[in-house]
């Protein structure tokens, strides 16, 4: 007992393991935390990525600029934009994801086959799949339109539509995102002991009140694993936005506009801004997850 | 005593390791490596073994015929001049060139040569990394045999020659030749008379036109349509000094017509060369686009019929024309040596010689008319490379100020809201004005 316990602290204090994880620490720390630092410094300058010796300090004023809507778009107007994406993904994602785990869960080779299906779209490369859906989704030659033709439907220009481009390209992320959050839940679902279901049944509960009594109780952790890294991954979403819309007809999301301001028209310290300000967000809005989460515990 | 020796141990290990990671990272550091530079005054490529000169050139001829074309350039060059070697990066399209050159600017690592538009060249200059060609041997004498057109798109708004020809064009008009006949429409040879053709021929299924405004990051071919029947009706999208004008009366009149045509069921919008791919799937009778597209409209048509050229009709101002494609910029950074062989590698490229086969292989026009009579043939079999390349003497490039890209695709996001989303030309193009004046004030 007293051996276990010594053994961390040992090791702890040797300067061995701290060699051990250097090369860990300095490849964070120059990929994720010197970059990010530096993006903080860049943003409080009127920055001239092609000659750096031209940039100005001007402190905080990318910051008000953001917050005083002053570009166009604005970023309230992004910020809302990542709003509707990021609750499209995080409400239908997980959701929808349940169906189909609780769907493959039982075992069986079809039932093999069918998760394998369910992931593959999930490692196809999302750039190419994009082009794929942007040509389905092609108003004049496009295959939805061709399929909706059929029932006499005339379909509307999906991604040249205020109305549409943002449905399709949130139908398009769920697409290609749900295999592999059905997979983690499948993981939790099968991880689940039976004994309570199976005591839930000898006292008479029937299959709805023993998902929502029983099984839904222990997927908690899952559940909340998924909605946190769906929340993280839907507002860095970029490559679908890029592909398919590049921003426009109500498209423009707060991580699209960093890109635009940051390679399109190189306002770099505003780009700086908007990714300080995305960093933040996100921090928030995980760490309130985990605070609501530990409440509830 | 156990403890403490082995704390010195490690410590004296971990000296050890870090002197010798230090010692790692220093040797890599001072190292060049085989790809690295050498002398090369810090671009991308400098001088060589062996007494030779290497240059790099950024460029985006790197689909179809422009590939093939551009290395038998540097082919023909280098064995003219043994003792220069031309590095070529080709691109996939000009964001993705433009994006790549200002990283590797940004990083101080730039190329000697690199294809830009002129408002990014506006930027390059500005920020000093780039540096006027004006002092290079026979610059001036060589820039006359230009055609005017060309001369004026060379130069940036303090007069002085930064840029150098490279794959210039105008645009062209292709059409449905079986179509147009057998609608009995002739060939339209003014803007309203392309109204009218186009409402006749835009029936069971066929929609006349489709185009591209693009987007407020790329600006596309609908764009580019626009500003050319604005200057077509006397009002050019933007002044000379580069302050945008969406919203004046040739302007609100140009977009009016492309939305009455639209309302007509003759222009539809979509996305990556829609005019190319409805004139190919016999969807369009028109596509209006760049002489460049020549190769790619060829193929998409096939057999199917024969693809007519002609020049653009004309508006109640005459002909109006823009300049596309990108010239070549040089860099500060490269060494005297470099420059020296760099600007020898533009001089060859804009030779009459160079020019007619440059202008056959790839579909770009030649820049002066002394290249016309050593391409007799081809001319034969391309008639509208001469049409065009006679506009280059009053077609007009944007103006050259670093803001254009920017209130460009204001102008683009105008023009989808009008054509996309229905919202009244007018109101569309005073948003659009409005939003680049934003930009043009520095807001951001």
């Amino acid at each position: 007992m007293s051996v276990a316990a010594r053994r961390p602290r040992r090791a702890m204090n040797s300067p061995i393991a701290y060699f051990f994880v250097l090369p860990a620490l300095v490849i964070f720390f120059v990929f994720t935390i010197a970059p990010t630092l530096y993006t903080a410094f860049i943003s409080l300058f009127n920055w001239n990525p092609l000659n750096i010796s031209q940039s100005k300090f001007i402190g905080l004023s990318n910051y008000k600029n953001a917050f005083a809507g002053q570009a166009n778009p604005s970023f309230w107007d992004t910020a809302k934009t990542s709003a509707y994406f990021v609750v499209a993904m995080v409400v239908l994602g997980p959701l929808l994801a349940l169906l189909i785990a609780l769907l493959l869960q039982r075992g069986g080779r079809l039932m093999s086959a069918a998760r394998t299906a369910t992931f593959l779209p999930n490692v196809t490369p999302l750039v190419a799949t994009s082009l794929v859906w942007m040509w389905i989704f092609n108003g004049q030659f496009g295959l939805a339109n061709q399929v909706l033709k059929v029932f006499g439907i005339g379909g509307p220009n999906w991604l040249e539509s205020n109305t549409w481009a943002m449905p399709v390209v949130i139908f398009v992320s769920l697409w290609h995102e749900l295999g592999f959050i059905a997979i983690i839940i499948l993981g939790g679902l099968t991880t689940m002991s039976s004994e309570l279901s199976e005591a839930a049944k000898v006292d008479g509960c029937n299959v709805f009140q023993e998902f929502i009594h029983i099984t839904l109780p222990q997927l908690r952790p899952v559940m909340f694993f998924v909605v946190v890294i769906s929340t993280i991954s839907s507002l860095q979403a970029f490559t679908q936005f890029y592909t398919m819309t590049q921003g426009n007809f109500g498209t423009s999301t707060l991580s699209y506009e960093i890109y635009y301001q940051a390679f399109v028209v190189y306002h770099t310290g505003y780009a700086a801004a908007l990714a300080i300000v995305l960093l933040v967000i996100t921090a928030v809005l995980s760490i309130l997850q985990f605070v609501l989460n530990r409440t509830r515990d | 005593m156990s403890n403490n020796t082995t704390r010195r141990r490690s410590v004296k290990l971990l000296t050890a390791v870090a002197a010798l990671g230090l010692v790692g990272v220093t040797a890599a550091c001072g190292s060049t490596g085989s790809g690295g530079s050498s002398g090369g005054g810090g671009t991308k490529a400098g001088s060589n073994g062996g007494g030779k000169t290497t240059i790099t050139f950024m460029e985006a001829m790197s689909s179809g015929a422009l590939k093939p074309a551009m290395q038998a350039q540097v082919a023909a060059f280098e064995k003219k001049n043994p003792n220069i070697v031309v590095n070529l990066e080709p691109y996939a399209d000009y964001g993705t060139l433009t994006a790549k050159l200002k990283a590797a600017t940004s990083a101080g690592d730039p190329p000697t040569l690199a294809q830009v538009y002129s408002s990014d060249a506006a930027a390059f200059a500005s920020s000093k990394v780039i540096m006027p060609l004006d002092s290079f041997p026979n610059e001036a004498s060589t820039a006359s045999t230009f055609y005017k057109g060309i001369q004026n798109d060379l130069k940036l708004s303090d007069g002085k020659t930064w840029m150098w020809p490279f794959a210039k064009s105008t645009v062209i008009m292709y059409y449905n030749t079986a179509m147009l006949k057998s609608a009995g429409q002739p060939v339209p040879t003014t803007w309203d008379q392309f109204a009218t053709v186009a409402k006749a021929v835009s029936t069971k299924g066929v929609t006349a036109i489709s185009i591209d405004p693009g987007s407020s990051s790329a600006p596309a071919g609908g764009t580019a349509w626009f500003e050319i029947l604005c200057q077509a009706n006397g009002t050019p999208a933007w002044t000379a000094d580069g302050k945008p004008q969406f919203d004046s009366p040739a302007a609100v009149k140009a977009l009016t017509y492309l939305v009455d045509l639209k309302k007509a069921g003759a222009l539809a919008i979509g996305s990556n060369y829609p005019g190319q791919i409805a004139l190919g799937a016999q969807k369009g009778a028109f596509d209006i686009s760049s002489v460049a597209s020549y190769y790619y409209n060829s193929a998409a048509v096939g057999k199917k019929f024969v693809m007519g050229t002609a020049a653009l009709p004309t508006g109640p101002s005459g002909p109006a024309n823009q300049l596309a494609g990108g010239n070549v910029v040089m860099f500060a950074k490269a060494s005297k040596a470099q420059q020296d062989a760099a600007w020898k590698f533009l001089s060859f490229m804009t030779t009459p010689a160079q020019q007619a086969a440059w202008s056959t292989a790839s579909g770009y026009l030649p820049v002066t008319s002394q290249a016309l009579p050593l391409m007799s043939s081809f001319l034969k079999s391309h008639p509208y490379q001469k049409f065009a390349a006679e506009s280059l003497e009053w077609a007009q490039d944007t103006p050259p100020y670093a803001s254009v890209s920017e209130t460009q695709g204001d102008l683009a996001l105008g023009l989808q809201a009008a054509l996309g989303n229905g919202k009244d030309p007018a109101a569309a193009l005073k948003t659009a004005q409005a939003n680049a004046m934003k930009h043009m004030n520095g807001a951001q």
